[in-house]
Order: C-alpha cells, then structure tokens, then sequence
C-alpha cells in the first residue's frame, strides 16, 4: 500500500482559510519564510506547543503573492479565533513595522483566490 | 458592520504618530470612526486639538472623535466641570480609589485598562454593579497584551478575563480599544474581536463591543452637543 486511502469528507478535518495582507513601513516585499517564521514564532509563544498541535495552522506557499503582499494561512475551524488574534500581535518582522489586514476568512479556498486576483 | 476605536494616543499625547496618520490607517483598516485620546490639559490647548482634528476629519472624510483622559480624581473633577467642551470622557485606571471614582461618575464614558500594574484585575462586583448603574463601559486594551510577553502577558490576560467574567454576570458594557500609541500599534478590527473571543466573549458580544456600544457612547456625545441638555438626565424643556 503505497498511500493512505483519502478519508470521507465528514471524517476529515473541517478546515477555515483566512487570507490577509501585510501592510509594512516603506512597502517591503517581504518573502515567504520571512513571514512563516514570524508566524510560527508568535503562535509558538502565544499558544505553546500543544496550543499550536491543535490548531493545525499552515502558511499556503502558493498562495503567497510577494507583490501585493498578500497569503492564506489555513487552520481547523475551532481555531480561527486563536489565530487571527496571534496574527495581530505580529508587530515586527525584522526590522521592519508591520500590521496585518484581514481580509476575508472562508470555508473553501476557492472563492478566497478570487481576492487575490 | 460599523467598527469604531475609542482609545488612541496621538502624538501631543503619549503616542508618536500624527492624527494623520492614525486617521488613514484605521481608515485602510476598515473602521468607521476613532476617538482621538489626551491627557488633561487647559482649554486653549482644547481648541487647537479640536481644530486640527476637524481638518484632518473634513480632509480623509473620516469620524474623528476628540477624548480626554484623567490620571488622577483631581484631573477627572475638572474635566467633569467642562464635560460639554469634549466628546469622551475616559479614565486611565490602575489606582483602586481612581477605579472606584470613574464608576461612580455618570459623565465617565469608558474605564480604560482597570487592571493596569496591578496583580489584581481593579474591579470587583461592587464596582461592576456601579458601572452597569452609571453607564461606564470597561475597556479590553489590547496593547497591554501585544506589548507584554511571557509571564506578564499571561497574568495580565487573566485580569482582563476575570474582569471579562464579572462584566457578563452584571451587565457592564464591554468595549474593545487598540490602545495605540503608534499607527503601527492599531489593529483590525477581526484582530480584536478575535481577542475579546480568547478573553471570554462571545462572538456577537464582542462585535457589540466594537460596534453597537461605541454607537451609543456616540448617540450621548450628540445628545450633550445638543444646547438643552445641562448634565446626565438633566435637560432644559
């Protein structure tokens, strides 16, 4: 058996996607790992590890668009709320002042692309 | 939704930021209005504040309220004597007897961070009952916790759910600032809300607390502009 068989949709974890923006000093274009390291070092200090194991929380790569600043970060749906709130307490990455936009926070990944153009 | 931030430090205050600044940010960020905070001055620096908040407020096209804030029972006896000549009335808290007083006072729109350097959360049900009877709402500031860490950060989240806790059983209006003393420093609004969540709100109690009760604090600053009325529950007929 080479994968796992896909599980049935109501057994798989019901997932919430919620895209945002950085909005920085002198618009820096920030890359990808700048941000997934600020974002895995303030919910690891906000939640801790075990918080963090139950949020399922992943920054999507392909969806990070460098020029409008804009991303998807995907977490389960009990935890949106823990999220977007350890996402507000990013007030730096770097050297560089930051604040973050929500922008729309959505069931399917589908309709939140049609944000990002 | 309409969002509105009622605790901002400007420059002229504690903050580092022009009311320029702040105004186009929280515009960008999608808040309806803010409310401009300063401490206790004289009443020709008053004008001048009013003055340049009306231009920028003509200029974005944005609600800007003006505020005063009072550190000590003396500066809050004096801005209650010229309560018509501002919009909101805010009182720093931390001192317990400074606490007692804002929820004591009709004319006090929002307690701000009761549980500020204390160990203690600053409010008990005696003055959350007194809050509920005056009207006085009790602010979550969230740079108290965007600005502490660790240890610090968790105690003052614990005061601030406790306090949280006594306002749902008692009634007490709950409103959610940023606190900021920078642009930088503002948040949006699904920030806050989200925190109020962690805090022990419920989701639509925590919007209430960013829309419906600035609303009504609004409703009263028109009411006050209003050339009849003399004090809280005193009007010329």
């Amino acid at each position: 058996m080479k994968r796992l068989k896909i599980l049935k949709p109501t057994l798989r974890e019901k997932n919430r996607y919620t895209s945002f923006q950085v909005i920085s000093e002198k618009g820096e274009e920030f890359t990808y790992s700048d941000l997934e390291s600020a974002i895995w070092n303030v919910t690891l200090d906000f939640l801790g590890e075990y918080g963090v194991s139950k949020t399922s929380i992943w920054l999507l790569k392909d969806c990070w668009n460098q020029k409008k600043q804009i991303g998807i970060l995907r977490c389960n749906h009990k935890s949106v709320q823990v999220v977007i709130a350890a996402l507000g307490l990013i007030d730096r990455l770097g050297d560089n002042r930051v604040t973050f936009k929500i922008l729309k926070i959505s069931g399917t990944i589908k309709s939140i692309r049609k944000i990002m153009g | 939704m309409n969002f509105y931030d009622f605790h901002i430090h400007p420059k002229f205050s504690e903050g580092e930021s022009s009311v320029e600044e702040i105004a186009r940010r929280a515009k960008l960020l999608g808040f309806k209005g803010i409310c401009i905070t300063n401490y206790f001055t004289n009443k020709s620096k008053i004008k001048t504040l009013k003055k340049e908040i009306s231009e920028v407020s003509e200029k974005l096209e944005f609600k800007i309220f003006m505020g005063f804030s009072a550190k000590t029972v003396n500066q809050l006896k004096k801005l209650v004597r010229m309560r018509k000549g501002y919009d909101v009335l805010l009182v720093k808290g931390s001192d317990l007897y400074l606490n007692r007083k804002a929820v004591e006072t009709k004319e006090v729109d929002i307690l701000t961070h009761p549980e500020l350097n204390r160990r203690d959360s600053g409010l008990n049900h005696v003055m959350a009952k007194l809050a509920t009877k005056n009207n006085v709402a009790i602010e979550i500031n969230f740079r108290e916790i965007l600005q502490s860490s660790k240890n610090t950060r968790s105690a003052i989240m614990h005061n601030i759910a406790e306090n949280v806790r006594l306002c749902k059983k008692y009634k007490t209006p709950i409103v959610i600032c940023s606190g900021a003393a920078s642009h930088w420093q503002l948040k949006d609004p699904k920030v806050l809300i989200s925190m109020a969540c962690l805090l022990g709100l419920e989701l639509n109690e925590a919007k209430k607390a960013l829309s419906e009760l600035p609303e009504n604090i609004i409703k009263m600053i028109r009411e006050r502009q209003n050339e009849k009325w003399v004090r809280p529950g005193v009007k010329v007929v």
